[in-house]
């Protein structure tokens, strides 16, 4: 009997098969993996070991000589440390008036990660770390970058130190995304995640007063349509973690450099829109250039944080602003500023203002006219004492929605409500002839 | 004239027994002993809370499995507990981990069930458990359906964590930094119906746990394990093999169980010459609908959703011409919403439902007491599965009744020739193999994902250095500057994996009979060409789908729900070579080995075949690529000068009789789907020389089933030897050596020869056809 067969151990396999087996059924695997994977899912092939250095403090000074940093040592081991400063004159005085819980007092600590993926699972990395710190005059930036997975600890502790206890934090982002994804690195090394103060994350800010502008959030459209600021050469960021992979595999730092400075970039974008906030929004001299737009989201801001005087300020300029200067997007938007604030205007209790308010609405015309006119019957009814002028209003009211509704733009609520308010308005109608009548 | 009148189970056994139709077909007539409780008294160190708890329940000592599994837990150790439907068994792990959240209030404890709604009915247990108790105790699922907010406070103060092992591989594990408070504190896993991880699936989730447990090592946390397994033919080792750990067997129960008669009928042979036997529905109605005219609680199994729905059908017909009971008969099966399944389990307990007719859904350990009486239509597949469906029947003081009606499936005929494999030999085994290369690999990267390795450090029994420097090939993994294994990639590992499917590059199976195209599963890419070919009727869940389109390059099968008497059963063009012996020894007639190969198939044609009868309604072309498996696989090659004389054509039909018989009996050994082992013959194997019977594991890598057959080789070639020489035809039939029309007339006798040659008998005696 022939065997062509190669043999294996001769009892059956238990855990101890020897290598060389293994070897082989690998080799096998490998043969036919190569088949069921379609190039596109293989990543581009790689040495084992193309790194020249195996020795972290040799890797670490390679990756700093590389990005122009240095290597600080610290209580974990060496960092690559990368600093830059980037003139920035402007004020912060503003952000104190403005409707964000930020504390001038203490220290403001920008910052912003670049990460092996997207999500917070294990798997997914912080290899650079930057901290910004505005002076009063400049801007700047601190980068803490890993130079091996090994290193990460040491990255950790270095950012222990940059980020004191009083420490409010200034991110984009940064409360979904890169501080959990942090937070998620000391869980993993069994090491309490720095404390802080505070965090004020810019990105649902940015939604608030400036979408309504701009194609998109993302900090660089927001920078570009808010300080003007174009970037030039940016890295795309879906293209970072490949950079940071190559870099592991071929120890080339070069590939990092424009990782860098899109970090740079981005911290101090931070600043930018910080400064743009108080410069332009918190100051109502300056605000009086202010996009009209931008202050109309600012009054919203002030009027669901409770300060209604400010919110009232702020809807007054920017309808001045369309009124007068530059004219609102749609009579729709415009419209519906007013009617917010002449609503709070008759929830702050100044109803003169409130009612002249609704009395420009209504004589407007249009869809918000039917709630301006709603408005003015409340108003006649309840605090005028004054049932026919009440009737009046609501009928207005019921004109415009018999109208809108004969060409085919039904409006339940408004109809439901005037058919109560004026049930109610004739009944009362009727009791007060009466009693006229006993009267007389 | 009928009799509506209540009757015992005795009396109901008289009446049927009676029946000369049912007298006639009895192969098997058996009487299981009562048994009484074993009981203990509760330990000292029971919280005094959880013993006036119990107490409060009627509940005065502990049956001794309980009393054993707590015990050897308090000891330090893991624990394998062992015992049948309706034991008392949640009690195991309820509670020791309600004993330690009395002692510390921060202790942790991880539940996993196979299957969501078994999740839910635990739970439910627990709070009872725990309210009567007066424990304040923080129990919750952790499943896709658990919204987000509560996600967090599961996170974060859960502590006990209800969830399923897919939820925890692409959910939990891979977030643990989210669960370090579980991690570091956590006390109990419960692995309950731990029979159920076996095959693929099982091979999987012994890799979740090696996961699982390589992160409470980093945390800190040394939990227990408690596994629970029906009974099967190696709860041990099954529990060892899916933990890595070595658990306190507990498997005497000391529950108390009354007297149970245990009956096996085999439709009479209607057709000898072909081996055809009559329906086995006729005699499954007979049975159920006399015990339900006594009023005796009776569960009805059938194998699949058609088969339910028809049983159901007929009993209600039959119930409605003698005016029986029929709005209390019920059935319960995979498509019934969850709302429904409660309502039948609760009319069950209440005892308003009088009959339910079920697939294996009501095998697991889902509550609905004890009922009088279990009618299987059927063969469940195993006799671990038949004994959790006769176990459904058991009151604890009366007599109850478990009747099984065989079908003319091979399987069922087996049992049927041989009823002693049910009340004799010991259940099937629960095969996984947690090295599949496939698989191991998967969850090595998983695995590196969530923690890097340590140079050296284990998975599983070996070190890993090895299979990640193999994975360093791709770029996912490297190895850093300080020798450990890091994560190195973009990509979510997780993700990447299905837990109920062996390898990547999955075939997505979408239903589009629905208002909106939805996805029903997937099947392996190995699989595809022979489950979901275009004219395939594709079976999920019992429940029917037509393949209406198979688009090869997208990965995907269109499916629309059918309802029909047929599925069908592709032809495959195999080619098999082995590539690598890992044992080999010799045997009477040859040598058995098992080894590495590879298996190319081709699917060419596939044939209709009613449901029950296995008649040939109509075939169809297959048009697919030729695929490759690499798997493992258990041959015996014949010794050439056994059977020098033998004409080349009788050796093939003997070849392929032999291979079909073995392939009937590797299955009943095995506890696994025919499906799972293919069967190659070589009458000439161009490496051995010699003829060949080859089965191969039909995963790629395997999932251990060679193995255990080469292990078994001895028992393996008797059965199919027996199996020939028992059945009832008289010259081979699909119940014993396959189709006439692959076999000719001659395939009985040859494959009777060559496997009486191959179990050591002199082949002149064996060989004479049963006349």
């Amino acid at each position: 009997m022939t065997h062509e067969l190669a043999r294996g151990s001769s009892s059956v396999p238990g855990m101890d098969r020897d290598s060389t087996l293994l070897a082989r059924r690998l080799e096998r695997l490998r043969a036919l993996d190569r088949r069921l994977i379609t190039a596109a899912e293989l990543p581009s092939p790689a040495p084992r070991r193309a790194v020249a250095s195996t020795d972290p403090r040799a890797r670490a000074m390679h990756l700093a000589a590389g990005l122009g940093g240095i290597v600080e040592e610290g209580a974990g081991g060496p960092v690559v440390v990368v600093e830059r400063a980037t003139p920035l004159p402007m004020t912060l005085d503003g952000l104190a008036r403005l409707p964000y819980p930020v504390d001038m007092e203490r220290p403001l600590v920008y910052l912003d990660t670049e990460t092996t993926g997207l999500g917070s699972a294990a798997g997914t990395l912080a290899f650079l770390v930057g901290i910004g710190r505005w002076d009063g005059a400049s801007f700047r930036v601190r980068q803490l970058v890993l130079p091996d997975h090994a290193d990460e600890p040491a990255l950790l502790a270095a950012l222990e130190a940059e980020i004191p206890a009083d420490a409010w934090l200034v991110t984009y982002n940064g409360r979904a995304f890169d501080w959990p994804l942090l937070v998620a690195r000391y869980r993993l090394h069994r090491r309490p995640p720095p404390v802080t103060a505070g965090h004020l994350d810019l990105l649902p800010i940015a939604r608030q007063l400036w979408r309504h502008r701009l194609p998109d959030a993302r900090l660089a459209s927001v920078e570009a349509g808010v300080a003007g600021v174009r970037r030039h050469g940016d890295l795309p960021g879906a293209l970072i973690p490949e950079r940071y992979f190559a870099w592991l595999r071929t120890g080339r730092a070069a590939l990092l450099a424009d990782v860098l400075a899109h970090n740079r970039e981005d911290i101090v974008s931070l600043g930018r829109l910080l400064g743009e906030m108080s410069e332009r929004l918190a100051d109502p001299e300056r605000r009086r250039s202010a996009h009209p737009g931008d202050v109309a989201s600012l009054a919203r801001v002030f009027r669901r944080d409770g300060r209604q005087d400010e919110a009232l300020t702020c809807y007054a300029e920017a309808l001045a602003a369309w009124d007068e200067r530059e004219p609102a997007p749609t009579r729709l938007d415009r419209d519906t500023l007013a009617a917010e604030a002449a609503r709070l205007l008759s929830r702050s209790g100044r109803h003169a203002e409130a009612e002249a308010a609704w009395r420009a609405l209504a004589d407007r015309g249009g869809s918000t006219a039917i709630w301006a006119w709603i408005a003015l019957a409340k108003h006649r009814e309840h605090r005028a004492r004054d049932p026919a002028g009440a009737m009046e209003a609501a009928l207005r009211a019921l004109r415009i929605v018999e109208r809108r509704r004969a060409v085919g733009i039904p409006l339940h609520a408004a109809e439901r409500d005037l058919a109560r308010r004026l049930a109610r308005l004739h009944r009362r109608a009727r009791s007060d002839a009466g009693r006229v009548r006993r009267l007389t | 004239m009928r009799l509506y009148a209540s009757a015992t189970v005795a009396e109901v056994l008289d009446r049927l027994l009676a029946d000369p139709a049912v007298a006639a077909a009895v192969v098997a007539d058996r009487t299981l002993p009562a048994r009484p409780a074993d009981m203990r008294p509760f330990p000292d160190w029971l919280d005094a809370r959880l013993r006036s708890g119990l107490e409060g329940r009627g509940v005065t000592g502990l049956y001794s499995h309980q009393a054993e599994a707590i015990e050897a837990l308090r000891g330090g150790r893991d624990v394998c507990v062992v015992t049948p439907t309706a034991s008392g068994k949640s009690l195991c792990y309820d509670l020791p981990v309600l004993q330690a959240v009395a002692e510390d209030a921060s202790t942790r404890a991880l539940y996993l069930f196979p299957t969501k709604a078994l999740g839910q009915d635990q739970l439910a247990g627990f709070h009872e458990l725990a309210d009567a108790a007066g424990i304040e105790v923080a129990a919750a699922i952790y499943d896709g359906d658990t919204p987000a907010p509560i996600r967090q406070t599961v996170r974060a103060a859960g502590q006990v964590v209800v969830t399923n092992p897919d939820m925890l591989h692409a959910a939990i594990l891979p977030h643990h930094t989210k669960w370090f408070q579980l991690f570091e504190q956590l006390r109990y896993i419960v692995v309950d119906e731990a029979h159920t991880y076996r095959g693929v699936f099982g091979s999987h989730v012994a890799n979740v746990l090696r996961r699982l447990l390589r992160l409470c090592a980093h945390y800190g946390s040394a939990p227990r394990i408690i596994t629970c397994s029906a009974t099967i033919g190696n709860p041990g080792q099954l529990a060892e093999t899916l933990t890595g750990r070595t658990p306190v067997l507990v498997d005497r129960n000391g529950a108390p169980a009354g007297e149970k008669r245990v009956l096996i009928l085999n439709p009479p042979v209607v057709d000898a010459r072909l081996g055809v036997r009559g329906s086995a529905y006729g005699l499954v109605e007979r049975a159920a609908v006399t015990f339900l005219r006594a009023d005796r609680q009776t569960i009805v199994f059938g194998r699949s959703r058609t088969s339910v729905e028809l049983l159901l059908t007929r009993l209600r017909e039959a119930l409605r011409e003698g005016h029986g009971p029929v709005g209390r008969v019920r059935g319960y099966r995979g498509g019934y919403l969850p709302s429904e399944r409660r309502a039948i389990e609760r009319g069950l307990r209440s005892g308003d439902v009088l009959g339910v007719v079920s697939t294996n859904a009501l095998e697991l350990g889902i509550d609905i007491g004890r009922l009088d009486a279990a009618v299987l239509a059927g063969y469940p597949g195993s006799i671990a599965a038949t004994w959790q469906q006769i176990g459904r029947a058991g009151r604890r003081r009366e007599l109850s009744a478990a009747v099984l009606v065989a079908t003319s499936g091979p399987i069922d005929q087996y049992v049927a020739a041989h009823p002693e494999v049910l009340f004799e030999a010991s259940p099937e085994e629960a095969r996984l193999d947690p090295d599949n290369l496939h698989i191991l690999l998967a969850h090595l990267r998983a695995a590196a994902f969530e923690l890097p390795f340590e140079p050296g450090e284990r998975f599983g029994a070996a070190a890993a250095d090895d299979l990640l420097a193999f994975l360093a090939e791709d770029g996912h993994v490297r190895q850093a500057a300080d020798g450990r294994w890091y994560w190195a990639s973009e990509n979510f590992p997780a993700s990447e994996i299905s837990l109920r499917v062996a390898s990547p590059g999955n075939v997505l199976i979408i239903d589009t009979g629905g208002d909106r195209p939805r996805v029903v599963g997937e099947v392996d890419l190995f699989s595809a060409p022979t489950l979901v070919h275009e004219g395939a009727i594709y079976l999920h869940e019992s429940r029917q789908y037509h393949v209406d389109r198979l688009d090869w390059d997208e990965r995907k099968a269109y499916v629309r729900p059918v309802d029909v008497d047929h599925f069908t059963q592709a032809e495959l063009a195999v080619t098999l070579k082995p590539l690598e012996a890992f044992a080999s020894d010799g045997v009477p007639g040859g040598e058995r080995v098992h080894g590495e190969v590879m298996v190319s198939s081709l699917a060419t044609i596939y044939k209709k075949l009613r449901l029950e009868s296995l008649e040939n309604l109509g075939w169809g072309r297959i048009h697919l690529p030729e695929l490759e498996l690499h798997t493992t696989a258990y041959w015996v090659a014949v010794d050439p000068a056994a059977v020098a004389g033998w004409r080349r054509d009788e050796l093939d039909v003997a070849l392929v009789g032999a291979g079909r018989a073995l392939q009937t009996v590797a299955s009943i050994l095995l506890m696994s789907d025919p499906r799972d082992l293919g069967l190659v013959s070589q009458v000439r194997s161009p490496h051995a020389e010699r003829p060949v019977i080859y089965l191969y594991d039909g995963v790629p890598g395997g999932v251990g089933l060679a193995a255990r057959l080469f292990e078994r080789h001895a028992e393996l070639v008797a059965g199919a030897r027996d199996l020939v020489a028992d059945c009832a035809c008289d010259a081979g039939c699909p119940a014993c050596t396959g189709p006439r029309l692959e076999t000719g007339g001659e395939a009985k006798r040859l494959a009777g020869q060559l496997l009486s040659l191959l179990s050591g008998a002199r082949a002149e005696i064996a060989g004479a056809p049963a006349a």
